[in-house]
C-alpha cells in the first residue's frame, strides 16, 4: 500500500506497514515480503509432498460379502469412466485431482512472479488469488464423504467401509493450502516497481 | 480503513442505519450499519448453539441394505472414525463440531459484553481469535457432503435423515447469520469504546 500503511485483515484498522502486530486487535501482520513468500512456499511444498499419497493410496477399503477390496480417488475415476459414467468420473477428476492441483499452480505462479517482479495481468492474478483462496476449503468434501460412508457402512461382512491413509493425507493437503494461500500476501504483486525491498 | 479488496485507504463517514459503505474504486462493500446487528448475533449464536448440541445426541443418518437397517449420530459416527482411523476423526470433529461451537462461543462472549457495556476478561483476545477461527469451521461444506456420499451410497442401499441431521442444517443458518449479517468493523469500533471508557 502507498504511504508505509497497511489494513488489517481482522479489524480493518489501517497501522504503519513496518509493524509486525496490529495495534488495534493484536493480531500477527503480514511480515516482510520475504517471509510472506518463504511461508508459502514451505506450505505449498509440503501440500505437493501429500498430494502423490492423497491419490495413489488407498482412500477406501470396501468389503463386500467376505471379499474386499481398495479404491484410490484416481483408480475410482478410471472405473467411473471404464463403466460409461463418463460425465462423474470427470466432475470427481476436476474436484479431486485437477483442483487441487490448480490451487498449488496459481500459488507457485503467484510466489514466482513476486519474485521475479513481474507485471503482467496484476488484475487478473489478485482474482485468481482470491478464487484460490475462496475454493480452498471446499475440497474437503472428499474428507467428509470418506467419513459419512464409514460411519454409515457398516454390515459386518455384508458391507463394511474402512478409511484408508490417503483421506488423511487429502485432509493435510488441503489445510497445507489454505494454510498457504492465507501465507501469500496478495498486495505483493502490486508491490512491482515500488521499490519491493522496503518493506 | 483500507479496503479488503484493493487496499484503497478510505475515509468511511459515520453511517446511519441502513446504510452502507462501498469502495469507490472496486465497489467492495466496505461497512454496513445493520440494524439490531447485537441483538442478530446474540439471538442465533445461542440458537445455533442449542442446535449443534442437539445435532450430535439423535439419530443423524440412517442406512439400510439386505433387510438391514441402522441408524447413527454424529458422535456415534465420530466414535466408528476413532476406531478405524483416529486422525480422520480428530479432524472431521475439529472442522465440523468443535470449532464451530468455539466461533459461537466466542461470538456470544463478545456480544454479550458490548450488550451489557462490560469488558470481559480478554474481550479484545476472544474477538481476534474468534474472527481467525472462521475459515476452519466447515458445517456448510459438510452438508454438501452428506449430499455427494448419498449420491454415491443411493445406487446399493436406502438412506434416511434424522431428527438431528435438520437440527444440524437449523445450525448452519444460524451460523450463517451470524457470520454473514453482523459488519465486523461495528463490532471492532463497540470493543474498542469499551476498551477506552
Amino acid at each position: 500500500m502507498a504511504r508505509g500503511l497497511q489494513g488489517c485483515p481482522i479489524c480493518t484498522s489501517v497501522g504503519s506497514a513496518d509493524k509486525v502486530h496490529c495495534a488495534g486487535c493484536g493480531a500477527t501482520l503480514h511480515a516482510g515480503w520475504a517471509e510472506s513468500i518463504q511461508q508459502t512456499w514451505a506450505w505449498l511444498l509440503t501440500s505437493a509432498m501429500l498430494y502423490l499419497p492423497a491419490n495413489f493410496l488407498p482412500i477406501t477399503y470396501t468389503l463386500y460379502f467376505g471379499k474386499e477390496t481398495e479404491s484410490t480417488i484416481l483408480g475410482g475415476v478410471v472405473k467411473f469412466w471404464e463403466h460409461g459414467d463418463r460425465p462423474i468420473a470427470i466432475i470427481i477428476f476436476t474436484a479431486s485431482v485437477l483442483v487441487p492441483l490448480g490451487k498449488m499452480v496459481v500459488l507457485a505462479w503467484m510466489c514466482l512472479s513476486v519474485q521475479l517482479g513481474s507485471s503482467f495481468a496484476l488484475r487478473q492474478k489478485t482474482i485468481l488469488y482470491r478464487i484460490t483462496e475462496y475454493i480452498g476449503r471446499w475440497s474437503m468434501i472428499d474428507v467428509f464423504v470418506v467419513g459419512i460412508l464409514v460411519a454409515l457402512i457398516q454390515l459386518g461382512n455384508i458391507m463394511t467401509v474402512r478409511p484408508g491413509i490417503a483421506a488423511v493425507a487429502f485432509a493435510g493437503m488441503v489445510v497445507t493450502q489454505m494454510l498457504a494461500a492465507a501465507s501469500f500476501d496478495p498486495r505483493l504483486l502490486w508491490s512491482v516497481g515500488e521499490g519491493q525491498n522496503s518493506r | 480503513m483500507a479496503c479488503h479488496e484493493c487496499d484503497l485507504l478510505v475515509d468511511v463517514p459515520a453511517l446511519a442505519a441502513g446504510q452502507k459503505a462501498y469502495c469507490p474504486r472496486c465497489n467492495y462493500l466496505l461497512a454496513a450499519n445493520r440494524p439490531h446487528a447485537l441483538e442478530m448475533v446474540l439471538t442465533f449464536a445461542v440458537s445455533g448453539l442449542l442446535f449443534l448440541v442437539l445435532s450430535t445426541a439423535f439419530p443423524f443418518l440412517g442406512f439400510s441394505a439386505s433387510g438391514q437397517e441402522r441408524t447413527v449420530s454424529l458422535l456415534q459416527s465420530i466414535l466408528i472414525l476413532v476406531n478405524n482411523l483416529p486422525s480422520l476423526a480428530v479432524i472431521i470433529f475439529a472442522a465440523i463440531v468443535l470449532i464451530p461451537g468455539m466461533f459461537l462461543v466466542g461470538a456470544i462472549y463478545v456480544s454479550a459484553a458490548i450488550r451489557f457495556k462490560r469488558l470481559l476478561p480478554g474481550t479484545v483476545d476472544v474477538l481476534r481469535w474468534t474472527l481467525m477461527l472462521l475459515p476452519w469451521s466447515m458445517g456448510e461444506i459438510f452438508l454438501i457432503s452428506i449430499l455427494v456420499a448419498f449420491v454415491k451410497i443411493l445406487s446399493i442401499a436406502d438412506v434416511s435423515l434424522g431428527l438431528s441431521f435438520w437440527t444440524y442444517v437449523l445450525f448452519t443458518v444460524c451460523m450463517a447469520v451470524v457470520v454473514l449479517y453482523p459488519d465486523k468493523r461495528e463490532f471492532w469500533n463497540r470493543v474498542w469504546a469499551l476498551n477506552h471508557g
